[in-house]
């Protein structure tokens, strides 16, 4: 790790350095979190700084000049050739909504009301969102799984119901295309690094897609999807991983 | 009545989706903050809505990038207002506009509680920059909306580097201290 810089923080927070010393200064706090914590807390009072300046109304036509130009681009193709590029700006919020579901069953034991709201707005996978509900209904403890590398963008959340003969399932969203001899598998691990295979499949081409796994969820403590080269073998290239949470004791 | 505005993180989550009607919510909700930070950098309406334009549809693209440690969205939207006005200022070398030179406070037209409220933050920030001793006033000013860089503000004020450095960490301790006493 480079010296503190301490000494500088002020100016950097005041965007006062030259491009090259602003760089070196970045580069010094990706690295050093005490430098960091300091920056932070001088970036506090910078950004109330736009709260001294007299107000002032921009052009009314500005407003639908911005809109008109962000409508442009939106038409636009994407660049580098890629027929979809797969980030967090493709992910429409009631596809993040299922996902949160997971989320907020963990943290208050139901889906909250904003959450359901949206989740309610769903209408064109109703199957997927039956099926969520039913295992959020029924108490099931679910695990998000972001995708990770060219994955970035897609998630899958583990649904463990607790009713009797229910299976457990992934719901994933997003999931980019994969190569015609590839298959992802979705697996289970155990404490100690025994991996299991729940599930082999390939995307659907859907925006969600459930899969439905083969095993039980208690006993492992991990749980990965990987990219692999066939339906057998050891796992290939992890693209999307959690923890599996121990139930809570009674 | 409760504020049913969605919050800014929703906001950027809808603008991350590629929601036209949430880049409209957040223009009007910082647009006019954005083009009087650009003007009081530039001091040109049509640069400084050119830099607004820029910063919005900067956002636009990049709100799926967008990380809390980087500042709530409010902050992280104006600091890329504030980069871009003080790029384009950088590039000028005839003449910069000191920001003492720049127009004074209007009276704001909105009338809403969530206005008037606002207004006492502004207030507050405002009377803890005015509080401050005019050679670290300015300096911070100098520095922040005139774009200087703290070796040009030691040669512009003729003291040396450190003591730029020390008005600049002075005067941003005692806004700190008197918006945590505000808080």
């Amino acid at each position: 790790m480079t010296e503190h810089v301490l000494d500088e923080l002020e100016a950097y927070a005041l965007g006062a350095l030259d491009r090259a010393e602003a760089e070196r200064i970045a580069q010094h706090l990706s690295t050093c979190a005490s430098c960091r914590k300091d920056a932070a807390a001088l970036a506090e009072i910078v950004d109330a700084l736009p709260d001294t300046v007299a107000l002032r109304e921009p052009r009314p036509a500005l407003r639908e000049r911005l809109l008109q130009a962000a409508r442009t681009e939106t038409r636009l193709p994407l660049r580098g050739g890629v027929s979809r590029r797969w980030s967090l700006a493709l992910v429409r919020p009631w596809r993040l909504a299922i996902a949160a579901v997971g989320a907020a069953v963990i943290v208050l034991g139901a889906a909250d009301v904003d959450a359901y709201r949206r989740l309610v707005a769903v209408t064109a996978e109703r199957d997927a969102y039956n099926k969520t509900m039913e295992s959020i209904r029924e108490g099931a403890r679910t695990w998000y799984m972001a995708g990770l590398d060219s994955f970035n963008g897609s998630g899958g959340t583990l649904y463990d119901p607790r009713a009797a003969g229910k299976q457990p399932f992934v719901l994933f969203h997003d999931l980019p295309p994969i190569a015609q001899d590839k298959v992802l598998t979705i697996w289970l691990v155990s404490p100690d690094s025994t991996w299991a295979r729940a599930a082999t499949f390939r995307p659907s081409g859907q925006d969600i897609q459930v899969v439905e796994i083969s095993s039980e969820v208690a006993g492992f403590d991990r749980c990965a999807v990987t990219l692999d080269d066939s339906p057998w073998g050891k796992h290939g290239t992890i693209v999307m991983e959690s923890r599996i949470a121990p139930p809570t004791p009674p | 009545m409760p504020d049913l505005q969605p919050p800014d993180d929703v906001l950027l989550s809808s603008l991350a989706a590629r929601d036209l009607g949430a880049l409209a919510a957040l223009y009007d909700r910082y647009g006019r903050l954005a083009y009087s930070l650009a003007y009081r950098i530039l001091g040109e309406s049509e640069a400084a809505e050119d830099v607004v334009q820029d910063a919005f549809l900067s956002a636009w693209r990049g709100a799926g990038t967008y990380r809390r440690e980087r500042g709530n969205p409010r902050a992280w939207l104006l600091s890329i207002v504030h980069h871009r006005a003080v790029d384009i200022l950088r590039r000028k070398t005839t003449f910069r506009p000191a920001p003492l030179e720049m127009a004074e406070s209007q009276p704001s037209d909105d009338d809403t509680a969530l206005t008037a409220e606002k207004n006492v933050e502004h207030r507050t920030v405002r009377e803890a920059l005015e509080a401050l001793p005019q050679a670290q006033r300015r300096t911070i000013e100098l520095a922040y909306f005139g774009g200087y860089t703290h070796v040009e503000l030691s040669e512009l004020m003729g003291v040396p580097l450190g003591t730029v450095k020390g008005r600049m960490r002075i005067g941003l301790q005692k806004m700190r201290r008197a918006l945590e006493r505000t808080r």
